[in-house]
């Protein structure tokens, strides 16, 4: 399956790392948009449908916590699994995270299966058995 | 909070982060802001945020430029010669936030903290964080990156 994802950081140099990420995790990626804030974000996403949405928490103008509502709180938006990919690691913070509506939550730094692995999670990917 | 422990968690994470998201490898680190023999004056990228929750404080990470545009080179999977100043900036900044996260998370897991975006020193400053809490150096063999966490004392 090819994924069409939407990555939003607001460190270019941490949207190429993630995308390069999803490449060696062996993910079918498609369509690979960016997005620096929050704001940007939601209007690539008033155009464009992706399958997920990975995003950092701290960002200028609308954070990863605004996103994560102003999505979840939409009809059609809140079909999208959103992944949170962030340093922030304390207990607190993922759960208000996964509250909000996030499916799924990365710490920074992650290994390339770390990746695979939670973006599977967030879109209920199941693997057979052979 | 002892010494012991913070140093621990320092070398802990900055291994953690090298090798996870710059495919790069410690040889040796010790105590300290340089080497005895290193020049800390040397032109560097040096980025610095600051925290707040319990305890609040800085972190600071050091790199020399050259080696900078390796770990970029690293974190970006580019050729060394195709990361530019900014993009080795933006890595500096990047390990300094994911390094500080890391040390935070190992010292208080149950805290929450704020952490501010980082900003960067001319490089002409070099690495100077004599006096400024718990320091420690690594050798990565293309050069030393240095790191610096100081805590405010909670009354």
């Amino acid at each position: 399956m090819e994924l069409h994802v939407l990555i939003v950081d607001d460190s270019p140099a941490m949207r190429a790392f993630i995308r390069r990420v999803l490449d060696l995790s062996g993910l079918e990626v498609g369509l690979c948009l960016e997005a620096s804030n929050g704001e940007e974000a939601l209007r690539l996403l008033e155009d464009n449908w992706v399958d997920a949405v990975l995003t950092d928490i701290n960002m200028p103008q609308m954070d990863g916590e605004e996103l994560v509502r102003r999505m979840s709180g939409h009809e059609v938006l809140s079909l999208i699994p959103v992944l949170v990919v962030s340093t922030d690691r304390t207990e607190g913070r993922i759960q208000k995270m996964l509250t909000l509506g996030a499916k799924g939550y990365v710490t920074k730094p992650f290994a390339p299966e770390t990746s695979r692995e939670e973006l599977e999670h967030s879109l209920g990917v199941v693997h057979g058995t052979e | 909070m002892e010494p012991n422990e913070i140093q621990t968690a320092l070398a802990s994470a900055v291994e953690e982060v090298l090798e996870t998201m710059c495919f790069a490898s410690v040889l040796a680190g010790a105590e300290g802001a340089v080497p005895p023999e290193w020049d800390g004056a040397a032109p560097a990228f040096t980025a610095e945020l600051h925290f707040e929750g319990s305890p609040s404080g800085g972190f600071r990470v050091g790199v020399p430029l050259k080696l900078a545009r390796v770990v970029g080179a690293g974190f970006l999977g580019r050729e060394e010669t195709e990361v530019s100043d900014s993009q080795a900036e933006e890595v500096v900044c990047e390990l300094a936030n994911m390094i500080c996260g890391s040390v935070l998370s190992r010292l208080e897991s149950k805290a929450t903290f704020q952490i501010t975006h980082p900003e960067l020193a001319p490089p002409e400053h070099g690495i100077s964080f004599e006096g400024a809490g718990t320091n420690r150096w690594f050798d990565l063999g293309d050069g030393i990156l240095a790191v610096s966490l100081e805590l405010q004392q909670t009354v």
